[in-house]
């Protein structure tokens, strides 16, 4: 009868922050983002979505334990970028992609409703 | 934002079936990890509205109360309105007991056995406070006609048997417990690349020929009755088993055929448990995806002051 509550994978606690970072102290623009209560959903696309930027050397995603329900993130870009430009940009590219998708989507809705 | 170039890509959809349970579509110009998210997205996040609070007044029937409350959960209901909905756990207008018309949906069920004859008691007894969220009405498929539509069994009463009950719908996603899930199976396939090396193929014998078409466990390939030359059918039939690649090879023909998967085009089934429209299913992912994406923006509170003085400012500030 000690289970955790179920909502507490996808519910960020009080007083905790969705998003942290924290640069990397040795490596310049480098840095780790914590990003709770997500997972490979989120986590992958931004992984790939920040290897197509040029500016990134290195972008990669970590699930630390299955219990803990955060990924970390960890980006390291050329002086052209910083982390967290890269990550800002990653995020704004990714919606623009799902915006255009949804509308991909209603318009062949529109045309396949309308052929069918 | 940053007024930089931008990196995102425009894919296209291509829609090959679709039916209200039911949708199947190309997608391309993307990559796998935006089709595994939307994946996951539609079986885990995507919300419905599911029962989740029983109070039971009377059951003398054989199963007992959370038997019936956990059948009663998993009872898909319209959810059309689910997106627009609130969580119980965040809504003002209650205490998140599920009394607002917000954030939950009531449901009475009375029934009685009075005859000799077994009563089913079915997802059709259950009484809606809300006509937009009702259990799911499932069309008799074609030809099966003559047995009337009586929903999903909850339980079955012999006589003097009584089950009287109150429930609570409320809005979920399938990530707290399968039964907010919407979807009945979603899944997406490579689209694969078939080519033939012909002048090879036509070194082999007819019965070769057909030998090699038989070693695939599923009909991708067939013999063309008229030229006798091996064709390709169905290329989506094949499941990347590499059968037909390993009797090539046996045949000391390797190289007979390639195949590629091609890492930016998938083909997307999607099966809807009636909750929602599959085609809606869809949509409301690409919503909640972007919903997600942007929590994870870095918020202005989160940019700590080094980012302002950049790289200096960090060693500056920094302990």
């Amino acid at each position: 009868m000690n289970a955790p509550d179920r909502y507490e994978r996808f519910v960020v606690p009080e007083g905790t922050k969705k998003v942290s970072y924290e640069r990397d102290t040795k490596i310049m623009n480098a840095a780790s983002f914590t990003v709770e209560r997500e997972d490979h959903t989120i986590g992958n696309i931004l992984r790939m979505q920040l290897h197509r930027d040029p500016n990134v050397l290195f972008a990669g995603y970590k699930l630390p334990h299955p219990l803990k329900y955060k990924i970390i993130v960890r980006i390291h870009t050329t002086s052209q970028s910083s982390p967290m430009q890269a990550y800002n940009q990653a995020i704004n590219d990714l919606d623009r992609e799902l915006d255009h998708l949804k509308s991909a989507f209603e318009a062949e809705m529109l045309k396949f409703s309308r052929d069918y | 934002m940053e007024g930089g170039a931008s990196y995102a890509r425009m894919p296209r959809v291509k829609i090959r079936e679709l039916k209200d349970d039911y949708v199947k579509f190309e997608l391309r110009d993307t990559d796998a990890s935006i089709a595994n998210s939307l994946r996951r997205v539609m079986i885990a996040e995507v919300p419905t509205v599911a029962i989740d609070l029983v109070e039971i007044e009377v059951n003398s029937s054989v199963l007992n109360d959370e038997f019936i409350a956990h059948r009663l959960g998993l009872i898909p209901l319209t959810s059309d309105r689910a997106m627009a909905m609130r969580f119980s756990r965040d809504c003002d207008a209650c205490d998140g007991d599920g009394q607002c018309e917000f954030c939950s949906v009531e449901f009475h069920l009375r029934v009685k056995c009075m005859t000799d004859e077994t009563l089913d008691v079915t997802s059709k007894d259950l009484y809606s406070s809300d006509h937009t969220v009702v259990p799911v009405d499932f069309p008799d498929p074609a030809g099966m006609e003559g047995s009337e539509n009586r929903g999903i069994i909850i339980v079955k009463l012999r006589r003097g048997q009584e089950l009287r009950l109150r429930a609570i719908a409320r809005k979920g996603i399938g990530k707290d417990h399968a039964k907010w899930s919407p979807a009945a199976t979603v899944t997406f396939m490579y689209e694969p690349e078939i080519h033939l090396n012909e002048d090879l193929m036509e070194s082999l014998t007819l019965e070769e020929k057909k030998e090699w078409v038989e070693s695939s466990p599923t009909r991708v390939f067939d013999i063309d009755s008229v030229t006798q030359q091996v064709v390709v059918v169905d290329r989506e039939a094949y499941t990347y088993d590499d059968e037909v690649i390993k009797k090539a090879e046996a045949m000391g023909k390797p190289g007979l055929v390639e195949i590629n998967a091609k890492q930016d085009s998938f083909i997307f089934t999607v099966e809807s448990t009636g909750a929602i429209k599959a085609s809606q299913l869809l949509l409301n992912a690409i919503d909640v995806l972007r919903q997600k994406l942007d929590a994870v923006r870095l918020s202005d509170d989160n940019v700590d002051t080094t980012e302002q003085f950049g790289e200096l400012g960090s060693h500056l500030g920094g302990s």
